[in-house]
């Protein structure tokens, strides 16, 4: 055991699930610049490698819009009634002020670990 | 479409109130292309077994809904006791037992003429505290170890679930037992009076209390032997479970109101005799037959309640034949 109550493995995918959660938030955002409902995206994120359960992004999508980053409309496709999601005017802001911490978060770990 | 209307209702419940129809309808959407998807997939249309499988993947009813509750509050002393799932599920019970608590004491005091004090309060209130605290954190263990695994599913599944014959077996066998017990008490009464037989015997309110109960028993057993042969027949548990409880709550509730048992009048040292009479009573009519047996069937038959609301729905919308239990779903839960 890594430590009291922990093992390593669980701290290893608690660390990992931690590291996800603000890069799903990037993607979802740069998934959105262009329209779509909840189960493209979805199906879109993961064959991107970025698989995400449902009950993560539905109420993620919920949060994302109440803080007004995304915009939605229940419209008829297919017969039936879906919720289609896309960027905010807001949420396209954010989003390239997000890359640009990405960008400089990477620069600077790819020059730490060079170092190394 | 009926399992997975019965996933939504489950899901429904836990939901916030105002975004619950918004939530459920983008919900349904998903699963339905979920459903859609995989059948496309097998190239045929998905068994109600595959399409329970979809939705047991997408989670826990109730775990699904918190995730959309802004509020995911918890017990924790350094470790999670109460997850966010069961929290809220915790308050509403807890508060429910001490509002009736709170709401009966009074009462019960003006009944018996006795000041109305704070000391009476503590030690009821304390201890619903105590056990809605333990119950739910036992709970919380169980779903943290089988977080797949529902003891009871949602009450809105449970008709398409046929009940497992272990179960079922089981439980014929305990109420085999009892009932045997019952039956034998009237020839052999220190199994109730233990080794007081010989100074006491049953007071007359057995025989008014005697065969109600047995017949009780005696439905507890048909009923789970007809579950042994038609495990389909999903409504038969919920619905006579209510009336067996319901009818034992208000017979154990009136059983314990009168002395259960009287002095024998072969008892040698009568003295004695009437005064282990007086304890055995006490003992009975808050232990073996204390007030936890009418609270506990009371709290039963509004569980079966619960369970047994979508077949009245269907039986008042006249859907009787639209029940179709799905046998490769048994082990599921």
């Amino acid at each position: 055991m890594a430590n009291g109550s922990q093992g390593a493995p669980e701290i290893l995918e608690n660390l990992k699930m931690e590291l996800r959660r603000g890069c799903l938030i990037v993607a979802v955002l740069a998934q959105l610049r262009t329209e779509q409902y909840g189960y493209t995206l979805r199906k879109a994120l993961a064959d991107d490698g970025l698989a995400i359960d449902e009950g993560t992004l539905y109420p993620l999508l919920r949060r994302l819009e109440t803080q007004g980053l995304l915009v939605s409309q229940w419209r008829e496709e297919d017969k039936r009634n879906k919720r289609f999601y896309r960027l905010s005017t807001a949420g396209e802001q954010i989003l390239t002020q997000l890359l640009e911490e990405w960008q400089d978060i990477n620069t600077s770990l790819n020059r730490m670990l060079q170092e190394v | 479409m009926e399992i997975l209307d019965g996933y939504l209702s489950a899901v429904k419940r836990c939901l916030p109130r105002k975004q619950r129809k918004d939530i459920v309808a983008e919900l349904r959407e998903d699963l339905l292309s979920q459903l859609e998807a995989r059948a496309e997939q097998l190239g045929r249309p998905l068994t109600d077994a595959e399409q329970y499988a979809v939705l047991m993947q997408h989670g826990d009813p109730m775990v699904v809904a918190r995730r959309y509750c802004p509020n995911r509050r918890s017990l924790s002393l350094g470790w999670e006791l109460i997850g966010p799932e069961l929290f809220p599920a915790y308050l509403f019970v807890l508060g429910l037992n001490l509002a009736i608590t709170v709401a009966v004491i009074p009462i019960s005091l003006v009944i018996y003429q006795a000041p109305i004090t704070v000391q009476p309060f503590i030690l009821p209130v304390a201890a619903q505290i105590v056990c809605v605290t333990a119950v739910f954190i036992l709970l919380n263990l169980v779903r943290l170890k089988f977080p797949q695994q529902w003891i009871y599913p949602p009450a809105e599944l449970a008709s398409v679930i046929p009940l497992q014959r272990w179960y079922s077996v089981s439980g014929l066998v305990a109420c085999s037992v009892l009932t045997l017990w019952w039956l034998a008490i009237p020839y052999f009464q220190f199994l109730v009076l233990g080794p007081s037989a010989g100074e006491l015997k049953l007071a007359p309110v057995w025989h008014r209390y005697y065969i109600p109960v047995l017949l009780l028993f005696l439905a507890g057993i048909g009923q789970r032997a007809v579950a042994v042969v038609r495990p389909d027949w999903t409504w038969l548990l919920p619905t006579s479970r209510f009336l067996i409880s319901g009818v034992g709550a208000i017979v154990m509730f009136f059983f314990r109101t009168h002395p259960l048992v009287v002095v024998n009048a072969s008892a040698k040292d009568l003295a004695h005799a009437e005064e282990l009479a007086r304890s055995t009573n006490a003992w009975m009519g808050w232990g073996l037959f204390g007030p936890w047996l009418w609270i506990y069937l009371a709290i039963g038959a509004l569980f079966y309640a619960w369970y047994s609301r979508p077949y009245l729905r269907r039986f008042l919308q006249g859907r009787r034949n639209q029940i179709r239990p799905v046998h490769e779903l048994n082990g599921v839960l």
